[in-house]
């Protein structure tokens, strides 16, 4: 790059870089925007608690529909991408971009895996007769994972672009590792959001015999 | 070529080779003219710009808002059709706040708060031109929505067979300012191309995609100018030595970055039930439209602060200036505004009370609306207690800024009257809510920033706009927008609904309509003989020296207009209103050794913001025409989202970049400021 004095470099008033602190106010604007959406299912979860209707007009329940083992194993995976994407922006500061390229390569893998089973779920789900049309739980459910799907493909592409970016050569030093320092903060909030979501949108159906909103079906199938 | 010619210090970018990005794309840094200001990342030029746009929408929402009155002057009157009213008044309260005030407030955020701060510049240049275009693209969309109305009266149309499958043909948004569900949105079953029957035209797609980029344009903004305000204070600025109008405009971005989210998924929903046949408020498939109230409002009542606060930092920077008195418990307007901001959220039931929400939530929601009334009663006495005793000067801008004081407390006081759940529910949807808001966000906020206009512009332009002229446009602007607005008070609690089209006689409400249409000429004239003032001042303007007003904060210590890099030298500074002590006291402010033949920083220019903003206005245009089935479209929004993704890619790819430039020696200027301890950061 051609700048000559770098202006991340400048001293600011709080001693935060400029672009960690915007990162953090966008991370605080996108808590509004999930807990929107998140209150959105919520609300409408309370509203209609018998799950819904397929195309054949059949009454659905919502633990036939779920297969939580899956969702379980997609959830420790973007956990566990969460811990390499750690160990990458700490080898970002130590300047270790060989570590890094291995971690950030991790992250990339494991995310993907994360979004595969995300379309698995999606396809297997509207094969199920759960469609976006079809019910008032079905609108809620694909829009609010499939943003949050949509958080996590546009992180796995900024991984990739910093990832290729490392060969040029110029991503090092404090500015490279505040780049990656901020892109993993992104990274971090995406995977607490699902943390959020797991929880409210498939784990309260499994609580007690029969679901918290108390008209799912018995755990026994 | 060697990046190394960029570091020698230069007296001007003109002396150096044009830089390269990696990519061997040229920097448009040795731009002159319209390819300047389409490229600029000066934050100085950015506020011009924004304030040019805002002027043209507040004529274009003005034009609707005369259309309005002149259908309204007499009963049974068929000026416009009633299809065509309801376009009119959606795109005129649309296009004020959005596309007038907002931008208004967002020009004087952008010139003035680095100046306030003893900055260079914003935190982020680039995304300050993205926030910028990205705004004219939305509003672009917004208002190409009446091309497609007018191309339709005209008969353009008429051959193809997209328009022959319309059902609705009102192309222009046509639900009201907040498009409430169901009218926006859905109803019964989604068919196989995933419609579900609809209750309006594409307008509501215009409208949809239009706010969506407007609010990408805010947010934008808004994260960088909080970035700006927090992280780029000069030495010794700490945050209670802070203009108020950089506080307030602090604030205010606070309140965008938390309350447009809660629009922006409403849009979503909105867009998911309206183009792919989702049910989030479409009441034959279990959807509650009343959840798009409540999304609406809890973003649309912080709105209404995001409108006010700025013009309320205007007015306390103006006040002390022509009283020739500090600012009156400045502690306590800094702590109001941000009381202001945070009940602000709490609020936004009293939008609803008639719509059933029970006995608790509505008491609850009445309660806190009269409790915001204190913070807000508080900068009124504040304001009072600042011109108390002062050596007054009635300049123009103090006009202006004592009418804001006046009028917005008129429509304060009706404010609390609906705070009364019972009473509101008598006033709700008539012509007394119109006089109310018109009360606070015309009375109120568009004298303050026309206030602010008259006050910066000599700093702006080094111009000093014609007094005469000024006085009385301000006689004009006050005396119609009473004389229009005053007797909608009346003519609300007589019964006469909003949002329609027109009135039978007899209904004793002839006469005050008739008055109100007078008073909203008179205003139209005020208004844009105010513009005119100033467009005619920024041209052709007596020249004025750098502090004509004796002025008191950091900006008047500049010359006007403004260098390129603000400040030569970063000030240190060692007390509140420093300048004005500075002038009359001991020394308040002192300089940095920085700048001077080392050079400062400057970012160069790009045309990346620019591109990403014309990917958002091919997205904008694309989907409202693909929604009403014009062939291809698809395949301009898809352009439009790979046109953005290359914008923002090779924005990154090129870097900030930037060279140095010389600024005048410091001179003999001690470097330490001499008055109470100057705390550094």
């Amino acid at each position: 790059m051609s700048q000559v004095s770098e202006p991340a470099h400048a001293p600011t008033s709080t001693g935060i870089e400029h672009k960690k602190l915007i990162m953090w106010l966008f991370l605080a604007s996108d808590c509004m925007f999930f807990g929107t959406l998140i209150s959105t299912h919520l609300l409408y979860r309370k509203l209609y608690p018998t799950g819904f209707t397929d195309a054949e007009g059949h009454q659905r329940f919502i633990q036939n529909l779920f297969n939580i083992e899956l969702t379980s194993f997609s959830t420790f995976i973007l956990l566990m991408s969460s811990f390499l994407m750690a160990l990458a922006v700490s080898a970002m500061h130590k300047g270790q971009i060989k570590s890094f390229r291995r971690n950030v390569l991790g992250v990339i893998f494991f995310g993907l895996i994360f979004l595969g089973c995300q379309v698995f779920e999606f396809t297997h789900f509207f094969h199920q007769g759960l469609t976006i049309q079809n019910s008032v739980f079905g609108s809620t459910f694909y829009v609010l994972t499939g943003t949050h799907g949509t958080h996590v493909a546009i992180g796995v592409l900024w991984l990739i672009l910093l990832y290729f970016y490392s060969f040029t050569g110029k991503l090092g030093g404090h500015v490279g590792a505040l780049d990656v320092e901020v892109a993993g903060l992104y990274w971090h909030f995406v995977d607490i959001v699902w943390i959020i979501i797991f929880t409210a949108v498939y784990l309260v159906e499994y609580l007690g015999p029969s679901g918290f909103w108390g008209t799912g079906l018995p755990l026994t199938k | 070529m060697s990046h190394d010619t960029h570091h020698a210090p230069v007296a001007s970018k003109l002396d150096l080779a044009p830089e390269r990005s990696d990519l061997g794309l040229i920097r448009p840094d040795r731009k002159t003219g319209w390819a300047d200001w389409l490229t600029t990342v000066d934050h100085k030029k950015i506020g011009v710009l924004y304030g040019a746009f805002a002027m043209l929408f507040f004529l274009v929402g003005g034009v609707e808002a005369l259309a309005i009155r002149t259908q309204l002057a007499r009963p049974d009157n068929d000026f416009v059709t009633a299809r065509m009213y309801n376009q009119l008044f959606t795109m005129h309260g649309t296009t004020m706040i959005f596309l007038g005030v907002m931008p208004l407030s967002a020009a004087f955020f952008n010139f003035l708060v680095p100046l306030q701060i003893g900055a260079r510049d914003v935190a982020f240049p680039r995304l300050n031109a993205f926030s910028l275009w990205t705004f004219v693209a939305g509003a672009f969309v917004l208002n190409s929505s009446w091309l497609f109305e007018f191309g339709h009266l005209a008969g353009w149309f008429n051959n193809f067979s997209w328009y022959k499958s319309l059902v609705y043909t009102d192309f222009a948004p046509a639900n009201g300012w907040f498009s409430y569900a169901p009218l926006s949105g859905t109803v019964g079953q989604a068919d196989a191309a995933l419609h579900a029957p609809r209750f309006t035209g594409v307008g509501t797609d215009f409208w949809i995609i239009g706010i969506q980029i407007l609010g990408i344009a805010s947010l934008a903004a808004s994260f960088n100018f909080i970035c700006t305000i927090i992280n780029m204070r000069a030495k010794g600025m700490t945050m209670m030595r802070l203009p108020v109008f950089t506080w307030m405009t602090l604030v205010t971005s606070a309140l965008i970055i938390l309350a447009f989210p809660a629009i922006t998924v409403a849009l979503i929903e909105l867009m998911f039930d309206r183009q792919f046949g989702a049910n989030f408020f479409n009441p034959s498939a279990g959807g509650q439209p009343i959840l798009w109230q409540h999304l609406f409002w809890i973003f649309g009542h912080p709105e209404v602060y995001i409108l006010v606060l700025p013009a309320m930092g205007i007015v306390s920077e103006i006040l002390p200036t022509f009283s020739g008195k500090a600012l009156f418990g400045y502690p306590i307007i800094v702590f109001s505004g941000a009381v202001i901001g945070f009940l602000g959220f709490a609020v936004w039931s009293h939008h609803m009370f008639t719509t059933g929400l029970g006995a608790v939530p509505t008491a609850a929601f009445a309660l806190l609306t009269m409790a915001i009334a204190v913070p807000t009663g508080v900068k009124i006495f504040n304001w009072l207690g600042t011109i108390w005793g002062g050596r007054i000067r009635f300049t123009p801008p103090m006009v202006l800024a004592l009418g804001f004081i006046w009028m917005f407390m008129c429509g304060g006081f009706s404010g609390v009257m609906h705070s009364a759940a019972p009473a509101d529910a008598q006033q709700q949807d008539s012509y007394f809510v119109i006089a109310h808001f018109h009360y606070v966000l015309l009375g109120g906020v568009l004298l303050g920033l026309m206030a602010g206009l008259y006050f910066w512009f000599p700093k702006i332009f080094g111009r000093m706009p014609n007094a005469g002229v000024a006085y009385l446009a301000s006689g004009l602007v006050i005396l119609g927008f009473n004389l229009a607005f005053g007797p909608m008070h009346y003519l609300g609690l007589a019964g006469q609904p909003r949002r329609t089209h027109t009135y039978h006689a007899g209904n004793g409400w002839e006469t005050w309509n008739y008055v109100a249409t007078i008073g909203a000429f008179i205003l139209g004239i005020g208004v844009f003989l105010a513009f005119a003032n100033l467009v005619w001042t920024a041209f052709k303007g007596e020249k004025c020296s750098s502090d004509p007003w004796g002025g008191r904060t950091l900006e008047w210590s500049l010359t006007s207009p403004v260098a390129e890099y603000n400040f030569a030298q970063s000030p240190i500074i060692a007390a509140r209103d420093a300048f004005f002590e500075d002038k009359h006291g001991g020394r308040r402010i002192a300089y940095e050794n920085d700048g001077g033949e080392a050079g400062v920083h400057m970012p160069s220019q790009s045309w990346m913001p620019l591109v990403a903003g014309f990917g958002f206005l091919m997205i904008g245009l694309g989907m409202p025409m693909m929604s009403m089935g014009v062939p291809h479209m698809g395949w301009l929004v898809i352009s439009g989202l790979v046109v953005m993704f290359i914008g923002i890619w090779l924005w990154a790819l090129e870097g900030p970049g930037g060279y140095m430039l010389k600024t005048p020696a410091l001179g003999s200027t001690p470097s330490t400021p001499t008055y109470t301890t100057a705390r550094t950061h």
